[in-house]
């Protein structure tokens, strides 16, 4: 029998990622995007707004203040710290990183990110206090 | 449970004998298993006692030739290296995902053979050694630490694990694949070689690094731990690098 007609093709099917439950953990971790992109939205509304005028202005801070918008905003904050959970421990397969002879082991490269996170979250925090004063 | 102590255990193989039937089907076999049968073992016992129409491809028994990799309830896995202890449920025999099949679980490993060609996965240098002088001899000399850049990778069996594992191979089969770049990447990597100029032809462009998207399943399944999917993400640095810098000479 001709080799081609006699091989069996099973194609991947579109629902592949629900068949093992890694695959679904890489599909979170990509749909992760989907929330976000709400929240750049928001962010772009609002400079439209700040360019509109002060009414608009108010009723941005309003709309941004409502219960679903809040928790929208709630949950693409758990999905990003979610993304970069997952992202942190991929980075120093990526890129190992060395200095001079000296292999930096996988885990300080992670937590030099989190500090990283910390780092910019208090950066925030005092702008944001300096600008109530 | 100590390793005499027998008891049955019921396996399911996926069966496709093509000069019988276009459709594959499910064949259940019990055979008698202990704390130390592999599922190589199982087979073997399958082929040699119960049913020896049943096909399957397998060679060095200690997850070295790469030859025994099936699916075990969809994951792929080296008979070899997989024990019928570790399972309690049922264990589901299928022929390594994403490739065809051409009988039983033997599959058609061709298509990962041209990709592993296309990446050129041997020293490539064009001031090579010169041939042995036993009055003057000259050898490629590499540090430890030369040879730790690459090592990890270097140990790749070809058993195609990862491609069974890889959706995006699934859904594309033009895309090099994990195995493939890890090796092309582990030649990279090497003191001794100078031939990544040649190799960034095939990784950096759509089918060739660029079609991973770290899902990591490869790595999880490498029975090696070889991680290619580091590998092929270091590459998508090194393409990067490259595209820049070819970018700015014009």
């Amino acid at each position: 029998m001709d080799k081609s007609t006699s091989q069996r093709f099973v194609p991947l099917k579109r629902n592949w990622w629900l068949k093992l439950r890694f695959f679904k953990l890489y599909m979170l971790r990509e749909a992760t995007v989907l929330p976000l992109v709400f929240f750049l939205l928001c962010i772009l509304a609002g400079m439209v707004a700040l360019l509109q005028g002060p009414e608009s202005w108010q009723r941005w801070i309003a709309f941004m203040g409502s219960p679903i918008v809040l928790l929208l905003n709630l949950l693409a904050l758990a999905a990003s710290l979610f993304h970069a959970a997952t992202f942190f421990v991929l980075f120093p397969r990526v890129m190992p990183l060395r200095i001079g002879n000296y292999q930096l082991p996988d885990k300080a490269i992670v937590a030099g990110q989190w500090a990283g996170v910390l780092a910019v979250l208090l950066l925030f925090i005092w702008l944001f206090g300096r600008a109530s004063v | 449970m100590s390793a005499q102590q027998v008891s049955t255990r019921r396996i399911s193989v996926k069966r496709y004998l093509p000069d019988n039937s276009t459709e594959p089907y499910w064949q259940e076999y019990e055979l008698p298993v202990d704390d130390s049968t592999s599922l190589l073992d199982a087979l073997n016992h399958i082929k040699e006692q119960l049913d020896s129409t049943l096909s399957y491809r397998w060679s060095c028994r200690m997850a070295i030739c790469g030859s025994c990799g099936v699916m075990v309830n969809g994951v792929p896995k080296l008979g070899c290296k997989t024990f019928l202890r570790d399972f309690d449920d049922e264990i589901r025999i299928e022929p390594l995902a994403h490739f065809p099949v051409q009988r039983d679980l033997v599959v058609d490993m061709e298509i990962f053979l041209d990709h592993l060609a296309a990446v050129k996965p041997y020293l490539i240098d064009d001031n090579p050694v010169k041939p042995f002088d036993p009055k003057a001899p000259e050898t490629y000399r590499q540090s430890p630490r030369q040879l730790a850049r690459y090592k990890q990778f270097a140990n790749c069996i070809n058993c195609g694990l990862c491609y069974s594992a890889c959706p995006q191979f699934g859904l594309n089969p033009e895309f090099i694949g994990p195995g493939a770049i890890a090796l092309g990447h582990r030649y990279n990597l090497d003191s001794r070689d100078h031939g990544s100029t040649q190799r960034m032809a095939e990784l950096n462009r759509h089918e060739g690094v660029w079609s991973c998207t770290f899902v990591g399943f490869c790595s999880k399944v490498c029975p090696k731990h070889v991680d290619p999917a580091a590998a092929i993400n270091q590459s998508k640095v090194a393409s990067a690098k490259h595209t820049l810098i070819a970018l700015f000479k014009g």
